[in-house]
């Protein structure tokens, strides 16, 4: 996914952010970086995802 | 003994001579203090120098082993502490022009400090670091942290000051903290040993921990055996981090030993031996493997797909979660008053959708699932630390203007660190040779969840077997 400047502007209006126009470029660009990986992501594991709960692991209950 | 000498000797060769009374705290601290003084203004690995207090405390604790209450290993040792964690009375500034000066002091010590003077350590000072702990830092406000193998070369990040004292002789351990690699990165880089514990092992109290599923802090020090006495002074439940675990801290160093007979032990495939990895870091990771064979170890492939997802997914969710914090507080009316490369990384961390935040989440248990799978069958997983040597000052900024830079400055440098933080195991980078350049090269070792002591042992296996530690950077040449 490749987001445009103006669609950044309008996501950061959203979070009360007002981004520079010299830096939107930047940000948009790591923006879409994150939802491209995410897109591979749910194309390899996303029926195990729809079967997996988020737990954060800040419980290691492993039986180790 | 010089004063050379004594500034590189290891944490347990500096103890030995306290308790036996032929080298005085006093002494000790007063070899760094100078030391600080001549190199770090090139270096800049401190931001707070504790001058008068690490003096005072130095003094007692002379007094205190004169009169027969030797407090243990680390009493009499100086250290440093990455500054995002808390000292009452010294001032956190988190490496950042966004804190007021009120902001930024602290009226409490953090767990690890508390724990650290009741063995009777010597705080020495705070050390440098990526603004708040993130890694990409554009223009330090305390100075540049330089490599002290090659000023030109970065110490990685975020505890680069961390990883550059010990190296280079100016305390005699270091306290990181590690989200994504930012102790194994400076150790890597720098030359030294640093450990990432498993989550839960060490309170994260009086931390600014913001990565609340990542944040963990941890030793970096010239040799295994120092890591494991440092990680046992630090490690254990603390009330005050509902996170923290209650099981019992073993003796680290008992399971210290000078082989790995019964060991078995796997290279993940898709990091050590991916198509981005330098040469040099290859042929070291052959090496240590065949050292790791020498000394009766196992040592098999294994492959392990979903790493590949690790950097995206923790950078996603553990960057969203800080800037949840940061947006109310700072971004919204401070913005220019952060790094560029900081603000426009929270700046989008902002904007993730909570239902791409939940899916990533979801996309963590899966990936640390598989790791952990490969746990239950290997005693310990081996890669190199960092895929290449560390590269100049300049490479490493996160100046993001073009898709070709997400790859090269936001993602090749966490290939190796992030599947590992993301998996909460603890995992430790130890000096594994040097390029060509003359710039250190890490192998990185992960174990299972509280098996510390087993990733300790194969790590000090190692080191007791090659040269590396035994180096140390020659001030007098690169900082000159």
């Amino acid at each position: 996914m490749t987001l445009t400047k103006e669609q950044v502007t309008t996501l950061a209006a959203v979070q009360g952010l007002v981004i520079p126009e010299d830096e939107l470029e930047n940000v948009a660009i790591r923006l879409s970086s994150w939802l491209t990986a995410m897109e591979q992501v749910e194309e390899a594991l996303g029926a195990e995802m729809d079967r997996t709960d988020p737990i954060a692991p800040v419980y290691p209950k492993e039986d180790f | 003994m010089n004063a050379e000498e004594l500034a590189f000797l290891s944490c347990a060769e500096q103890g030995r001579l306290i308790r036996e009374r032929r080298l005085s705290p006093v002494e000790l601290v007063q070899v760094y203090l100078d030391r600080i003084r001549r190199w770090d203004g090139k270096l800049r690995s401190y931001i707070t120098v504790c001058e008068e207090s690490a003096l005072r405390e130095a003094r007692a604790a002379e007094a205190e082993i004169a009169k027969g209450r030797y407090r243990g290993p680390l009493h009499g040792l100086p250290y440093g502490v990455k500054d995002q964690i808390h000292v009452k009375g010294v001032p956190t500034t988190l490496g950042t022009r966004v804190l007021r000066p009120e902001e930024m002091m602290p009226d409490h010590d953090a767990t690890v400090i508390e724990r650290l003077r009741e063995q009777g350590a010597i705080l020495l000072g705070k050390h440098n670091l990526h603004e708040f702990g993130k890694g990409g830092t554009i223009d330090f406000p305390y100075g540049q942290p330089r490599n002290p193998w090659n000023l030109a070369h970065t110490p990685s990040s975020s505890s680069s000051g961390s990883g550059i004292a010990p190296a280079a002789g100016l305390c005699s351990f270091a306290l990181g903290e590690d989200t994504g690699g930012s102790i194994r990165g400076p150790a890597s880089c720098n030359g030294v040993v640093g450990m990432r514990p498993t989550y839960g092992r060490v309170s994260r109290y009086g931390g600014v921990m913001e990565s609340y599923t990542s944040d963990t802090i941890g030793p970096l020090t010239r040799t295994v055996a120092d890591c494991a006495l440092v990680l046992e002074a630090i490690a254990g439940h603390d009330p005050r981090d509902p996170l923290s675990s209650a099981r019992p801290v073993p003796r680290y160093v008992d399971h210290l030993r000078s082989d790995l007979r019964g060991m078995t032990l796997a290279v993940v495939r898709e990091i050590a031996w991916a198509r981005h990895v330098h040469p040099e870091v290859v042929d070291a990771m052959r090496r240590a493997i065949a050292v790791l064979r020498d000394l009766g170890a196992a040592v098999e492939e294994v492959s392990l797909p979903y790493v590949k997802f690790a950097v995206p997914l923790q950078l996603l969710t553990a960057d969203a979660d800080v800037a949840t914090m940061f947006l109310r507080k700072y971004l919204r009316t401070r913005w220019d008053a952060f790094d560029r490369g900081t603000r426009t990384r929270l700046a989008a961390a902002c904007l993730v959708p909570a239902t791409v935040y939940n899916r990533a989440m979801r996309a963590r248990v899966i990936v640390r699932r598989q790791v952990l799978d490969a746990l239950r069958v290997y005693d310990g997983l081996l890669s190199p630390t960092t895929v290449t040597p560390p590269k100049r000052i300049e490479a490493m900024q996160e100046k993001v203007e073009s898709v070709e830079d997400v790859a090269t400055r936001l993602i090749e440098r966490r290939i190796s660190t992030y599947p590992f933080s993301l998996s909460n195991v603890p995992t430790i980078s130890v000096p594994a040779g040097f390029s060509t350049d003359g710039l250190p090269l890490a192998l990185q070792i992960a174990g299972r969840p509280f098996g510390e002591a087993v990733v300790l042992r194969i790590a000090h296996a190692y080191e007791q077997a090659t040269p590396w530690h035994t180096r140390h950077p020659d001030l007098s040449r690169t900082a000159a």
